[in-house]
């Protein structure tokens, strides 16, 4: 008995000075590695400003999957050209802002990583280091470096945009200008034969995309998204939304049930031409990599309330570890004016990622018909923002399954917005 | 006789062609790892219209197979050594000394194999950087850190399963020996220990699987490419919305091969080792 | 059998040392999280609540639904892995010629873990039915249920048939030779002289698939997620979720503590149950 006491008393200690130990937050991620790593490291004879800094290993961790191969490359081509040291740590994709937040939580963070500027941002803002002093920053194009509480901290990736993915052989997107022609045109797809618009069943292509354009076409979208959050309007008294609850139901009438199909089928039937439209973006380019396609497409508005504007907006930035170490940090901004400013950077942003140019005076001849497409309408400013990206941060699980629910049962559209609506109302708390 | 005979001959083929349809989903990862995904979006359960290597070969070559096998053997040789000496050597003082400790330490093991992992990944990882920073053992990011982690998860099912088995088997012979002049550490490794095989065994097959294959804790403690496993160096093929299925499938069918080997020569000594150990008892 | 206090120190202090750094301590620090109401991320101030978070537990009928729903999966999984699993252990043991090979064939699901198995799951339950006209399971809130249970079965029944083999093969022949003699029928046999041998398996797999499958989280996630409207939400989803996708970590903490009691009492019953059925050989 008296072991077992003793035992007990020797854990409750151990763990409460655990608590204790770990609740003050000390700084510097990983303080003993870093410095070992600066004496290893040659001083790299160009370096412009910084000439008089040292240069700590630099650890990269970042969202986009589809790049990591690419990027490993490039890591290794600045450690080339400048001797700093980068490793490059790797995840799934949906595990990765978890896994981040985790590391950033416990002191073990990486010095640059990315995030979804937006709600991600906003909610790791402590933790992310002041990049104004970028000598590019100020060439980035127009409100797209990540700005919270007043500081610059996020350097765009690229540019994405979603809306209706048409195959220019099935549709006459010309036609589509308001929803009773979207719906008739689906109608229409339907007595024909075939899928008119392709929705999959992944949170995002479910419902967090498509429930974007009526945020989005709102007078002041920021403004009308936090009264819904407070619970002061009902989204069902508003006329966007009630044609998204329109809209929705035709798709349930007149389309192959998107709770049935996935992210790969949906992309395959529209390659094959059995689709005439998906509600997608700019990234579903690679999945038609293995088909033989052979038609035009291009990227056009959801054209609720007449809408005709894409969404469009920037889907991760980079940003700095403000707790990492003073030479780790000047790794981190050295490789960022690497990627955006030396040619060997620049090609890799351009030519092997497939980036859509973000900062002036940069081009891409290599960009897919999407892409270009993309690009084209945010240049001419014919964009609406990604209001999503503000919306509380993991409501996508909140959401889908209400959507599922939509797609097998009798649940009218207004319903539907209804229980959106208190998702997001409950999300807030 | 004859009949008998027949009827054995039909059991066979009953019984071979329920374990062929009962591992249907496997030959869906083998065919997809052989098709592109066009072939595989127009039909997944057709066979693949060629066997090319190519996906094998590209999902190899990212995956860094070479240094993540090695990573991977090492991990899960080395933490199920030391599971199962640890394991073996405290149920059976559990068992033979029926204290209040005993019966105490058994249940805290026992009651934490139900804690979802997930719950305690958190300030686990709080407290290993802590170590780290303060007591200078550096537990993340090196393998004998990950090893340490898995004893102690590992603990519970070890001593579980063991605790069973030498419930059942009689503690004569062990008095025996302990007359014959041999003291407990002799007892344990010269008696006791080798009629423990087919519960030795069974540790190391499930834990084998569990370590080889687990993603969660390496995926949070491991983070330099020379320390990466071969489920963390596979995660890359799943991106935030789609999945490489490919090679995904290809990078599964490698990881399970040394597995099944391994199974496959174990699943001898499982039976020799209940042979010998029913002789005995 | 007297044994030394030394000796008793020598053989558990190591395990238990790791243990108590590497389980006992992170989930001690969960617990004093589940006090207080925090985002997870270590620069945001943690107010203390006091039991707050463990009364609003009992207001959440999205957790409560999905506790009553985890129940009825795991008590329903549990009884079709054992069933399963002990019909595989008792046909690979006869002397069929295939049952070798049966066996290897058998365990092979349990050998890949993790999510892929999951993901090749849903492509069955979704395209593959309703290319034959099943319609998609997985949008079916009942349906949806039968599918998590049948993936459950298929991937453990493997798993506690290697145990359950561990256990008849320990059954000494003579035993069984004597009720041969006797003239005892094939069932006779099985459920008089095999089930009551085989006790200390049933405590054994019992446990290990009611755990499991009390934690069940790789299935759930990849074969539903938690639809359709959360009608296929389990436990530790709902755990994971409020965690890591809705930030509220103290109150996600609160949830895995509630989470763990219950299941603790629920296996404590079913252990203190079959250990009394268990009969000394």
């Amino acid at each position: 008995m008296k072991k077992k006491t003793i035992a007990m008393i020797i854990a409750m200690t151990m763990a409460f000075g655990c608590i204790t130990g770990c609740g003050s937050t000390a700084p510097a991620a990983q303080p003993t590695e870093n410095k070992a790593e600066v004496s290893e490291t040659k001083t790299p004879e160009a370096a412009p400003e910084e000439s008089s800094d040292e240069f700590g290993k630099l650890v990269i961790f970042q969202s986009k999957t589809e790049i990591m191969d690419k990027l490993n490359k490039c890591a290794e081509d600045f450690t080339d050209e400048t001797g700093i040291e980068v490793e490059v740590w790797e995840t799934s994709g949906d595990k990765y802002f978890t896994d981040l937040k985790t590391d950033l939580s416990t002191e073990a963070g990486p010095t640059l990583f990315s995030l979804a500027p937006g709600s991600e941002s906003v909610e790791m803002a402590d933790y992310l280091e002041d990049v104004s002093d970028l000598s590019f920053i100020d060439k980035v194009s127009a409100g797209m470096v990540d700005e919270v509480n007043g500081k610059k901290v996020g350097i765009p990736y690229t540019l994405e945009g979603f809306g209706l993915v048409y195959n220019a052989d099935l549709v006459d997107v010309s036609t589509l200008t308001s929803t009773d022609a979207l719906v008739s045109f689906l109608e229409k797809a339907k007595a024909d034969g075939i899928n008119g618009l392709g929705f999959s069943q992944e949170d995002y292509f479910l419902i967090m995309h498509v429930l974007n354009t009526p945020f989005a076409i709102q007078d002041d979208p920021a403004d009308y998204l936090s009264k819904v959050l407070a619970g002061e309007v009902r989204m069902i008294d508003n006329d966007a939304f009630k044609e998204f609850g329109k809209f929705m139901e035709a798709v349930r009438a007149n389309c192959k049930n998107p709770a049935d199909i996935t992210y790969d089928n949906n992309c395959g039937d529209f390659a094959t031409g059995k689709t005439a439209m998906i509600h997608q973006g700019n990234w579903c380019y690679s999945m038609f990599a293995d088909y033989d396609v052979n038609f035009n497409m291009g990227i056009t508005a959801l054209p609720l309330l007449g809408n005709n504007k894409v969404a469009v907006s920037v889907p991760a930035a980079w940003y700095i570890n403000t707790d990492a170490d003073a030479a780790s940090k000047n790794s981190a901004k050295k490789f960022l004016e690497w990627l955006y400013t030396s040619e060997t950077g620049k090609n890799y942003l351009m030519a092997e990622f497939g980036f859509v140019p973000v900062v002036e005076g940069m081009t891409s001849e290599s960009l897919d018909p999407i892409s270009a497409s993309v690009a084209e309408v945010a240049a001419k400013g014919d964009t609406i923002p990604w209001s999503m990206a503000n919306w509380p941060a993991g409501i996508s699980t909140s959401l889908a399954p209400i959507v599922m629910q939509f797609y097998v049962s009798d649940m009218t559209g207004e319903e539907l917005v209804n229980q959106l609506n208190d998702a997001f109302v409950s999300a807030n708390k | 006789m004859k009949t008998a005979k027949t009827s054995k001959i039909f059991a066979n083929i009953a019984l071979m062609v329920f374990c062929l349809l009962y591992l249907f989903p496997i030959y869906l990862i083998l065919t997809n790892s052989f098709k592109s995904r066009s072939e595989m979006y127009e039909n997944m359960v057709a066979l693949p219209s060629k066997l090319s290597l190519k996906y094998y070969e590209s999902a190899l070559g990212k995956m860094n197979f070479a240094i993540s096998i090695k990573n991977s053997l090492i991990l899960t040789l080395v933490s199920i050594a030391i599971l199962v000496v640890l394991c073996s050597m405290t149920a059976w003082m559990f068992v033979r000394s029926k204290n209040k400790l005993s019966g105490a330490l058994f249940g805290i093991l026992v009651a934490t194999m139900l804690i979802p992992f997930q719950t305690i990944m958190m300030p686990l990882m709080q407290e290993m950087n802590w170590i780290g920073n303060h007591m200078g053992v550096k537990m993340t990011d090196t393998i004998p850190g990950l090893v340490f982690m898995y004893i102690g998860f590992g603990a519970g099912m070890g001593v579980f399963l063991y605790h069973g088995f030498i419930s059942s088997i009689p503690v004569s012979l062990e008095e025996a020996a302990i007359i014959d002049g041999c003291n407990t550490w002799g007892v344990f490794w010269k008696i006791v220990f080798p009629m423990l095989k087919p519960t030795t065994m069974t540790v190391i097959i499930l834990d084998v699987i569990w370590i080889w294959n687990d993603y969660l804790l390496p995926s949070l403690t491991l983070k330099a490419k020379a320390n990466r496993t071969i489920p963390i160096s596979t995660a890359k093929f799943f991106g935030q919305y789609t999945i490489s299925w490919n090679e995904a499938m290809a990078a599964l069918v490698v990881t399970i091969i040394p597995v099944a080997i391994f199974y496959l020569a174990c699943q001898k000594y499982i039976i020799k080792g209940v042979a010998a150990g029913a002789v005995k008892g | 059998m007297k044994i030394r206090k030394g000796w008793y120190a020598l053989f558990t202090f190591p395990l238990m040392f790791i243990f108590f750094v590497v389980v006992i301590i992170p989930f001690a620090i969960g617990i004093g999280f589940s006090f207080v109401e925090w985002d997870g991320l270590a620069k945001h101030a943690m107010s203390f609540v006091g039991f707050d978070n463990y009364l609003r537990v009992f207001t959440d009928a999205r957790f409560l639904q999905s506790a009553g729903r985890t129940t009825v999966y795991t008590l329903i999984s549990v009884v079709f892995v054992n069933v399963v699993g002990l019909i595989f252990a008792l046909i690979v043991t006869t002397k069929l010629k295939t049952a070798n090979i049966a066996r290897t064939m058998l365990f092979v699901p349990y050998l890949i873990g993790g999510l892929i198995l999951g993901y090749i799951w849903k492509s069955v339950f979704s395209e593959f039915f309703l290319s034959i006209d099943w319609g998609n399971w997985l949008t079916d809130k009942t349906k949806a249920m039968i599918a998590m249970i049948v993936v459950t079965t298929w991937q453990m029944a493997g798993y506690v048939m290697i145990v359950y083999i561990t256990g008849i093969m320990a059954i000494p022949d003579d035993v069984l030779e004597a009720a041969n003699v006797d003239g005892a029928s094939f069932l006779r046999t099985l459920f008089s002289v095999k089930f009551p041998l085989l006790m200390p398996s049933f405590t054994i797999c019992l446990f290990l698939t009611l755990s499991n499958c009390f934690k069940v989280y790789d299935v759930n996630i990849a074969l539903t997620g938690a639809g359709p409207n959360y009608q296929s939400e389990m436990f530790s989803l709902n755990i994971y979720n409020e965690i890591f996708d809705l930030s509220n970590f103290g109150y996600g903490q609160a949830k895995a503590i509630i989470f763990f009691l219950i299941i603790a009492v629920i296996t404590l019953i079913q252990v203190s149950i079959t250990k009394k059925r268990e009969v000394a050989m």
